[in-house]
């Protein structure tokens, strides 16, 4: 009986990885076609192998420098987010001061209002600020965009934690502050870990946000680099811009594994309390 | 506390790098984001920013203004292309924060007073054909705000050898069209006769520039129907009748679709759909402009040679066939710029006769430049798309749609037709109500 | 005199007793980020709301006109609908499959570490491309898996859907569950890992089965993940913008419309000040979901 458990939750496991590879097996295929390839028809299943969509790609498209700002733009946002998230989490978990409550519910209360209606005067204040076309001005930006999600998350997770673990600190002579430190947060491994994969792609991939505030091209990030394949009647690039983004997969999908080790191995040590 | 110094000093540390990646790339590219800057402080330097949705041409355009800012170090030009850019101008208007030169042009901003009159640029008009300057003008000031230099054309691309097969002829008449889209069906029962990509709503609102307007726009002349419609003298535009121009169409379209001379997925088919079938021999006939001639040629490089076009045939009685003959690639300067005297230098630099000669060959347009003979498509093609103009009234986009109704809208509406939402007449009062709903 | 001294007094015992110190303070950072980049921003497009503005010229103090034209509008209405039926299948779902994954994943064994990377994959790709892809696969007749049912001769399976509205709002829920359920299984992962072991084996020693020890041990410490998962779907599916605009642009014609998509296309319409008093609205309509569902995942002490 056991077995039988364990092979069809293996079974199921590999259905539900093998739904989620479709896109990016399309992605292949798509990219490996050469653009004379009528696909529609014929098989759409396998491609030409047409490695020189590749190479157009990279040269057409910056893609190399886009990579590096959205990787700046994501890092600079996610240490933000972070560091003020979890900081502002533990004060509004623990403390029932008024300022904390009124922040906490400005927060959820501004998770449910749609971003459009920012736009224009978030845009002018970015001009203001001399802020339009940095990358540290939209990791600003993006950083406001997740704060409120990100807070949310950790105040849960700090909720769960018993208030006992900071006061033991705190006969032992260690501030509030510095017990946040020094225990709570590396508890909060978990919770870092969701906010960073959560909100990380978001930032990764953020097309509304850049398109204002990031406009010369050396600043693209990668959203923007693919969008000099969209025309506006005549379709797309769709081969070279599968291949953009093919390429813009792989360092992700690098960090990731090797991120993952580390990760799984913090989730698990972090979470075991003695 | 010494946990907290250092956190706070990396992410100090991480943003003051980024400052400098963003301030040190800033410098060497001198890319000055805001027009209203001042940037003409040492040595006179001034930066100017030419805002585009045009994305075919930006590699071209980057050449031309790489060679621009080499060729002399008074003025650097950027180039920003975007996507949505229509959108983007929007807010950019909105904030203030107004390109120098822009491609985008709205009746609205017109009327605004967004962009500097250009009517005494007589160096740039001496040279374009008569026709440009007309289509420039702007009909309630009689001015010229924008300069377009290159036209295109839109009509119905047709398979050649189809045609001759059946010994067709192209029709000048709605009556023709249909029985030579009914004899392809019985001859060839797998090919669709007219392909519609009705999933882009874009489509199918320009079927209605070109279709229904046309008929509105040939009857009245360009000038008039211009007027009409900003002015929406339903006397005129008659939207709404049950018998006018909307009803008739509506009607027309959706017989064609209960005959099944249409392709069945009209709701659900794609551009990319469409060039695919076209160039297998699997569509007989598509409606659409110049600009997909580099998606067909891609998918079969061969086409641009056994290629037809022909215009719409006139399916109103008393009207003529029509064919689009548009301004295309134009170039407003904002009226606030502080840079207007670089904006046209560097404007005059485009113009050149060269540069328009690459320009028209990269986008497939032929040049509105009297001076400039490009080779802006196969023999085959110019000889098709000329006789087509010869043969049809030429008409142009509908520039003056109210700016709560755009073409995607009323391509929707078209959708909401087809899945049989409305009768022809239905659809003439919903028209006529959005386009109405729209101007307020 | 008196005053000022004996105020000092006490916040300076205060701070000995640790009542206030540099933790009272942890949230402003986060506050004034906010404050400037979003609330700043946001009380002037409130102001936007209660005018006529078109985006370009004019714009004329019309106060609540807005709000009462939105609801006389039949297309305003009918994306209500559309937004609260997606949000209605979308997000319950999210968290049922979201727990389901998270469950098969929580224990050890191989590849445990590549099939969690696996399922977060769809979210990795820009939704610009997600889109096409989406239709590539879906596209009545033409797309792949009506190519691959076709293969084994059922591809009447797939159908029409975009031709009929259950169909089409059937696949835009799983559409959207395919791509984020990996995001709710993160949380639920992360919960299920801050589950002390020794609760379980209490509970096997009490003669638990599986079930019960779900129900009494999981759920119950599982809550602040259920909350933050259930709040954060119900906003984010009754948002929905990329995966309805990718498979139907809204359509036909706007039969599927969403009010993200609404205000969108009100805004850049020419209609500015109208999108933004739709915008007012949508966060009341988002507020009362998750207002309720804050209460009831309520932390029971």
């Amino acid at each position: 009986m056991k077995t039988i458990l364990k092979v069809s939750k293996y079974f199921l496991i590999v259905l539900i990885c093998a739904i989620c590879l479709i896109p990016f097996y399309i992605l292949i295929i798509l990219s490996l076609n050469t653009p004379q390839r009528i696909f529609y028809e014929g098989n759409m299943f396998v491609p030409d192998f047409f490695l020189r969509n590749y190479v157009d790609a990279w040269n057409k498209s910056h893609i190399g420098t886009a990579i590096i700002n959205s990787a700046v733009i994501t890092i600079v946002a996610l240490v933000i987010i972070l560091v003020f998230g979890a900081m502002a989490a533990y004060t509004i978990a623990r403390f029932n001061y008024k300022f904390n409550q009124l922040v906490f519910w400005l927060f959820m209360s501004c998770m449910m209002i749609p971003g459009i209606i920012n736009t224009v005067p978030l845009y002018t204040l970015m001009i203001k600020l001399n802020a339009i076309n940095t990358l540290w001005g939209m990791g600003l930006v993006c950083a406001t965009i997740a704060m409120p999600s990100a807070v949310f998350i950790f105040t849960g997770f700090v909720k769960s934690l018993p208030r006992e673990i900071e006061e033991a600190a705190i006969i032992d002579g260690c501030s509030w502050f510095t017990a946040f430190w020094k225990i709570t947060f590396p508890l909060l491994k978990p919770s870092v870990a969701a906010v960073i994969i959560l909100n990380g792609f978001g930032i990764w991939n953020n097309y509304a946000q850049a398109v204002f505030f990031l406009q010369d091209s050396k600043k693209h990030n990668i959203p923007q680099a693919l969008s000099v394949y969209f025309q506006q009647f005549a379709g797309a690039h769709w081969n070279l811009m599968a291949a953009t983004a093919v390429i813009a997969v792989i360092p992700v999908i690098i960090a990731f594994l090797m991120f993952q080790k580390n990760l799984m191995k913090g989730l698990t040590d972090g979470a075991l309390k003695g | 506390m010494k946990r907290l110094v250092a956190m706070l000093l990396s992410v100090i540390l991480v943003a003051g790098i980024c400052t400098g990646c963003g301030n040190s790339t800033n410098a060497s590219t001198a890319a000055a984001s805001n027009a209203s800057e001042v940037s003409s402080k040492a040595e006179g330097h001034v930066n100017i920013k030419l805002f585009t949705g045009k994305i075919e041409t930006i590699d071209l355009m980057n050449e031309i203004i790489n060679d621009f800012n080499a060729s002399q170090d008074r003025i650097t030009v950027e180039q920003e292309y975007q996507k949505d850019a229509s959108n983007i101008i929007k807010i950019k208007f909105a904030s203030g924060q107004v390109p120098d030169i822009m491609t985008t042009y709205e009746q609205g901003f017109v009327d605004q007073g967004k962009y500097l009159d250009l009517s005494d640029q007589t160096a740039w008009w001496d040279r374009l054909s008569p026709e440009m300057k007309v289509d420039c003008t702007d009909v309630k000031s009689g001015k010229q705000y924008r300069v377009c230099t290159n036209m295109t054309m839109a009509g119905f691309f047709y398979n050649k050898a189809i045609f001759s097969e059946l010994g067709l002829k192209t029709a000048t008449t709605w009556d023709e069209f249909e029985k030579n889209l009914q004899t392809i069906k019985d001859k060839k029962p797998s090919v669709t006769p007219w392909f519609i990509f009705g999933k882009e709503a874009w489509h199918l609102g320009h079927l209605i520039e070109f279709i229904p307007h046309g008929y509105i726009k040939q009857q009245l002349g360009s000038i008039e129907a211009k007027k009409a419609m900003l002015d929406n003298d339903k006397a005129k535009l008659n939207f709404g009748a049950a018998d006018g121009a909307m009803a008739t169409f509506a009607k027309n379209l959706i017989e064609l679709k209960t005959k099944g001379l249409i392709n069945a997925d009209v709701l659900t088919a794609t551009s990319d759909n469409c060039v695919q079938e076209f160039v297998t021999g699997k569509a007989a006939m598509l409606s659409n402009g110049m600009w997909v001639l580099s998606s067909l040629t891609d998918a079969d490089p061969k086409i641009a040679d056994t290629i037809g076009f022909a215009p719409y045939p006139s399916y109103m009685p008393n009207s003529k066939p029509v064919v689009l003959s548009a301004e295309d690639s134009g170039y407003s300067i904002s009226a606030t710029t502080e840079h207007k005297a670089e904006a046209i230098e560097f404007l005059n630099y485009l113009f050149k006769a060269e540069n328009q000669k690459k320009y028209s060959e990269a986008s497939k347009a032929p040049s509105a430049f009297k001076d400039v003979q490009a080779k802006w498509a196969s023999t085959n093609v110019v000889s098709e798309v000329n006789t087509a103009l010869k043969d049809a009234v030429n008409i142009g986009f509908t520039n003056e749609k109210p700016a709560g109704f755009s073409g995607d809208d009323a391509g929707r509406l078209v959708q909401d037709l087809l899945s049989g939402k409305y009768t022809p007449e239905t659809f003439a009062t919903a028209y006529e109500k959005a386009w109405n709903d729209g101007m307020k | 005199m008196d005053a000022p001294a004996s105020f000092l007094k006490g916040v300076l015992g205060m701070i000995k007793t640790k009542k206030i110190g540099l933790h009272t303070f942890m949230a402003v950072p986060a506050f004034l980020l906010f404050a400037l980049f979003f609330i700043y921003p946001l009380i002037q497009g409130i102001g936007m709301s209660l005018t006529d503005w078109d985006g370009l010229g004019r714009s004329n103090f019309i106060g609540l006109q807005n709000f009462f034209d939105f609801f006389k509008d039949e297309r305003a209405i009918t994306d209500i609908k559309n937004t609260l039926l997606f949000a209605l299948g979308s997000a319950p779902l999210l968290n049922i499959i979201g727990l389901i994954y998270a469950l098969l994943m929580n224990g050890k064994f191989k590849g445990k570490g590549i099939a969690r990377v696996i399922i977060y994959l769809p979210a990795v790709i820009s939704p610009l491309i997600m889109g096409y892809i989406w239709y590539l696969l879906l596209q009545p007749e033409r797309g792949f898996v009506f190519h691959a049912l076709e293969l084994i001769g059922k591809s009447s399976w797939l159908g029409n859907w975009l031709g009929d509205y259950t169909a089409c709002m059937v696949v835009l829920v799983l559409v959207n569950v395919w791509q984020y359920a990996g995001m709710t299984m993160v949380i639920y992962l992360a919960g299920l890992q801050s589950i002390p072991e020794e609760l379980y084996e209490s509970a096997k020693i009490d003669g638990a089965s599986y079930w019960s020890s779900f129900r009494y041990v999981t759920l119950p410490m599982l809550m602040p993940s259920i909350r933050i998962n259930v709040v954060t779907n119900i906003i984010g599916s009754l948002a929905v913008f990329d995966i309805v605009m990718a498979l139907t642009d809204g359509g036909p014609g706007y039969s599927t419309e969403t009010l993200s998509i609404y205000i969108m296309r009100m805004c850049y319409g020419s209609k500015t000040g109208y999108s933004t008093a739709v915008a007012l609205i949508m966060f009341f309509i988002i507020l009362i979901p998750v207002i309720i569902s804050m209460r009831l995942t309520r932390e029971k002490e």
